[in-house]
């Protein structure tokens, strides 16, 4: 199984839908909700994020080695099946 | 003869020429980004500024409403979650920015930048996915 890592904001839906789309498959992942870290952390994360994506908008999908930028189903699932 | 004088828009920093009558008091739409504005006589100048009379709610709901009719735009069944997130915004960093961006700046003010300048007719909507083509 892929490694799915998340990365959210709080106030963002479409990141809410990105969390709902692998609880509703089962699939396993984490995330990180950016903007509620603490300051340090969070300018850390951002940068890491912008480095990865080449934005600073949200969310950041990262299954495997591949990085989706926005809530994309079928970039997810294609993402997934590869 | 009456010279053009433009207003400047404290929410999209852009300024705008008003085609109707100035009144002191008199509630504006600032055609660039939907916001509603009231005139105020300063010296001999017209500015606009932002309505003190409505609550943060009532104020993005109503520049969001103005913007998507101006643009002919169109909302789905996100846009009560985006104005939740948007109202979570003001509440935690002072004004409507994007609730999908990072940077609590100016040019993320909602209708953010980008959005103004046409990412909606580029890529079908907005970042955020308030406004729809």
């Amino acid at each position: 199984m892929k490694e799915v890592m998340l990365y959210t904001l709080s106030t963002c839906p479409f990141c809410k839908m990105a969390k709902e789309y692998f609880e509703n498959h089962h699939i396993p992942y984490r995330f990180v909700d950016v903007d509620l870290l603490e300051p340090e952390e969070r300018e850390k994360t951002v940068a890491k994020v912008q480095e990865i994506s080449g934005r600073r908008a949200f969310p950041v999908i990262v299954i495997g080695n591949q990085v989706i930028v926005g809530y994309d189903e079928v970039g997810i699932g294609e993402a997934l099946q590869e | 003869m009456n010279q053009v004088e433009k207003i400047f828009c404290p929410v999209c920093q852009v300024s705008f020429v008003v085609g109707e009558e100035k009144e002191a008091g008199k509630r504006i739409i600032c055609p660039v980004c939907g916001a509603v504005l009231v005139l105020e006589k300063d010296n001999t100048a017209w500015i606009a500024k932002r309505p003190m009379d409505l609550t943060p709610e009532e104020e993005i709901r109503m520049r969001i409403e103005n913007f998507a009719r101006l643009r002919g735009y169109r909302f789905n069944e996100l846009k009560e979650p985006l104005v939740q997130g948007l109202l979570k915004k003001y509440e935690r960093y002072g004004d409507f920015y994007c609730p999908c961006k990072i940077d609590n700046i100016p040019e993320n003010v909602c209708p953010c930048l980008e959005t103004r300048q046409g990412s909606v007719e580029r890529n079908g909507r907005c970042h955020c996915g308030l406004f729809w083509k």
